[in-house]
C-alpha cells in the first residue's frame, strides 16, 4: 500500500502530447512573487485562474512535460482542444503573473486522482504546471520564504516530445488512481478540503511573560460583549494555564467561529472567569 | 477489510520535513549545476551517492521523495542499510535508505532519504534516453532540493543551490497520522487563522462568484481603520494573495505577522485602490 501510494505521489509524467511548432514570445523581464504552499505531501502548490475562472490548485512539476489539468476543468473554463493541445485565453498565476494564450493538456492524471480520493495533499489538486510553462521563467524556490520568484527568460522552449504509447500510458501505473480511490472508500476515508475561518475575539493583546494583557477592546466585538476590559490579564484559557503568553495565544488561535471560550483573567487583584463566544472577524 | 486496510496504512508513508529556525553558521555559498534538457521536456542531472557514480537522475520538483534504482543502490553500496522493506517487492522495491552524501553536480546534501525501486516510468525514460545520455537511474526530489534556495533556468540549462537552513527531518509520520485520524471518523475541517489583528469583518454571499470579498465592518482604532479600509470595499488581494472567499482572506492573513506592512488591493467605486496595512498583535 505504502509503495502504491508512493508511486502515485510522484509527479513524474510522460508526455501525453504531440509536438508542434508554435512558440510563445517571452515577456519583459521583471520578477513576480508567486505565493505557494507546501501540501501535506510536500508538493509545491500554487493557485491559478484559467480564463478568469478559479482559483484552481496546481503543482509545480519539472517532472511533467506541460501544463496539465483535469478534463472537467478544461471544459469548465472553455479551453479549445486541437491536436492533443488545449488552448486557453489566459492563465493567471497567483502573485500577478499572467500568461496569454497558454497551451495545456486536458487529462485526468492518476497521480492527482489517487491523492484527491484520500485527501492526502490536504487540498484538492486540479493539475500540474510542467515544462512548457516553467521553461519560460527562471524560478527561485526557497522553503524558508513564503513566495517563489519567477523571472521571465528569453527561451524558446521546444515542444515536448512524447516518448510512450498513444494512451500516454505509464507501464501499468494508471491503475493506482482507481485503486487508491477504491481503498479509501473501503477504509472510510473521506477527504475534507473545507477551510473554516477562526473565531474572533476582538482584542488587541500584549505578550507578557506568563500572561496576555488586553491592550484594546474593539467596540462592538465579542470581547466587549463578554465584558473584557483594557488592562485585564489573561492567565488561563480553556481552563489551562500555559508556560508562556505565546503558548496561550497559540492555544486559542485556532478555534472556529461560535466557540465558547472560557478565559480566566486577573483584573487588579481579582480573578474572574469570563466566557466569550468567538465571532466573525479578523 | 477495514482492519486489513488499517494495518496496511500503519506502514509509514513518505517523509516529513520540519522547518528549522537556525541559520547555517557559515556564509552559505551558491553553487551552479548544469543539466541536460531532454526532448520530452524533463531534465537530467549527474548524481553521486557517497562518492560513487556519477549516475543520471531526473530532477523532479513534483516528487516528494527521492528514488534510486536497485542497480545503483547496490553499486554505491547503500542497499544494505535499507529499512522498512516491503513484504511484496513490487517493482524491485528494497525499502528506504538515508544516503549520507547525496551529490548533485558538485552540490552536496547530507542524509538524504531515498527509496530504492525500479519505477516503471524511470525505466521507460531510461530506455528512451540510454543511447544518448546513458541509463537513467532515478529521481531527485524534495528531500534534496528543500535544503537549498534553488533556481532553475531552462535557458541557461542550469540550476543554482544555496544552503538555506531548511532542515529535512526524517519524521515520516504526519501523513500517516492524518490518514489514521481520518479513518472512519468525519475528518475535521482546517482552520485558517490570521497571524495578527486587522479589525475587519468580511462577507461574501454564496451566489457571488466575482473576484474578492466584501468588507462588512471596519472596527475603529484598528490596523484596518488606520490603513483607510472602509465598509463596502471589495478586497481583491492581500499581500499578493487572492481573496476570493472569506477563508481565502484568512489564509492570506495567516502569512502576515504582526508589525509587517503589506499591500491590500481593494475595489472601491469601480477603481482599484492599493492600501498598506500593518496588523497588530491580537485575536
Amino acid at each position: 500500500m505504502k509503495y502504491l501510494l508512493l508511486l502515485g505521489l510522484l509527479g513524474l509524467v510522460f508526455s501525453p502530447v504531440k509536438a508542434d511548432e508554435k512558440k510563445d514570445p517571452p515577456k519583459k523581464a521583471m520578477t513576480f512573487e508567486v505565493p505557494y504552499r507546501l501540501t501535506d505531501t510536500k508538493h509545491i502548490h500554487v493557485r491559478v485562474k484559467i480564463n478568469g475562472k478559479g482559483p484552481f490548485n496546481f503543482i509545480i512539476d519539472t517532472g511533467a512535460p506541460a501544463l496539465i489539468m483535469t478534463e472537467a476543468i478544461a471544459k469548465k473554463v472553455g479551453g479549445k482542444t486541437e491536436d492533443g493541445w488545449t488552448t486557453f485565453d489566459k492563465l493567471d498565476i497567483e502573485g500577478g503573473l499572467s500568461i496569454d494564450k497558454p497551451r495545456g493538456v486536458a487529462v485526468d492524471m492518476f497521480q492527482l486522482k489517487g491523492m484527491n480520493s484520500m485527501g492526502l495533499a490536504g487540498v484538492e489538486l486540479h493539475g500540474v504546471i510542467g515544462y512548457n510553462v516553467l521553461a519560460r521563467y527562471k524560478i527561485e524556490y526557497d522553503f524558508t520564504e513564503t513566495k517563489l520568484k519567477w523571472t521571465p527568460v528569453d527561451f524558446k522552449a521546444p515542444d515536448p516530445k512524447r516518448i510512450v504509447d498513444k494512451n500516454g500510458g505509464q507501464g501499468g501505473l494508471e491503475m493506482i488512481g482507481t485503486l487508491t480511490q477504491v481503498l479509501s472508500m473501503l477504509g472510510g476515508l473521506k477527504p475534507n478540503f473545507t477551510v473554516h475561518p477562526r473565531g474572533f475575539l476582538g482584542a488587541e493583546l500584549e505578550l507578557k511573560e506568563k500572561e496576555l494583557v488586553i491592550k484594546n477592546v474593539l467596540a462592538g466585538s465579542p470581547a466587549e460583549e463578554a465584558g473584557l476590559k483594557v488592562g485585564d490579564r489573561i492567565e488561563m484559557a480553556k481552563g489551562k494555564s500555559l508556560s508562556s503568553s505565546e503558548d496561550l495565544l497559540e492555544a486559542v488561535k485556532k478555534l472556529p467561529e461560535g466557540t465558547s471560550l472560557k478565559l480566566t483573567v486577573k483584573r487588579g487583584q481579582e480573578s474572574k472567569d469570563i466566557t466569550v463566544e468567538l465571532g466573525k472577524g479578523l | 477489510m477495514k482492519k486489513l486496510l488499517a494495518s496496511l496504512l500503519l506502514i509509514p508513508l513518505g517523509f516529513n520535513f520540519v522547518r528549522a529556525d537556525e541559520k547555517p553558521l557559515e556564509k552559505p555559498k551558491t553553487q551552479t549545476v548544469k543539466f541536460e534538457l531532454v526532448p520530452s521536456g524533463h531534465f537530467i542531472v549527474s548524481v553521486k551517492l557517497n562518492g560513487n557514480g556519477p549516475y543520471n537522475l531526473i530532477f523532479d520538483t513534483g516528487a516528494p521523495t527521492t528514488l534510486i534504482t536497485p542497480r545503483i543502490a547496490k553499486d554505491a553500496k547503500v542497499a544494505g542499510d535499507a529499512k522498512d522493506k516491503p513484504l511484496i517487492p513490487l517493482f524491485g522495491m528494497m525499502g528506504q535508505v538515508k544516503v549520507k552524501e547525496f551529490t548533485v553536480g558538485d552540490v552536496n546534501a547530507k542524509d538524504v532519504p531515498a527509496m530504492i525501486m525500479d519505477h516503471p516510468t524511470v525505466k521507460a525514460f531510461s530506455q528512451e534516453y540510454e543511447k544518448k545520455y546513458g541509463s537513467i537511474e532515478g529521481i531527485v526530489g524534495f528531500p534534496f532540493f528543500a535544503q537549498f534556495k534553488m533556481t532553475v533556468d531552462y535557458s541557461a540549462k542550469e540550476m543554482t543551490f544555496t544552503p538555506n537552513g531548511y532542515k529535512a527531518a526524517d519524521v515520516m509520520q504526519d501523513l500517516m497520522q492524518t490518514m489514521m485520524s481520518s479513518m472512519g471518523s468525519k475528518p475535521q475541517p482546517r482552520i485558517a487563522a490570521p497571524a495578527g489583528l486587522w479589525g475587519l469583518e468580511l462577507t461574501k454571499p454564496s451566489d457571488d462568484e466575482a473576484d474578492g470579498v466584501n468588507v462588512k465592518t471596519v472596527f475603529a482604532g484598528t490596523a484596518a481603520a488606520a490603513a483607510g479600509l472602509k465598509a463596502g470595499d471589495r478586497v481583491l488581494t492581500i499581500d499578493g494573495r487572492w481573496t476570493d472567499s472569506v477563508p481565502d482572506a484568512y489564509t492570506a492573513t495567516s502569512y502576515v505577522t504582526p508589525g509587517k506592512s503589506v499591500h491590500v488591493v481593494v475595489k472601491r467605486g469601480g477603481k482599484e485602490v492599493k492600501l498598506t496595512v500593518t496588523p497588530k498583535i491580537g485575536l
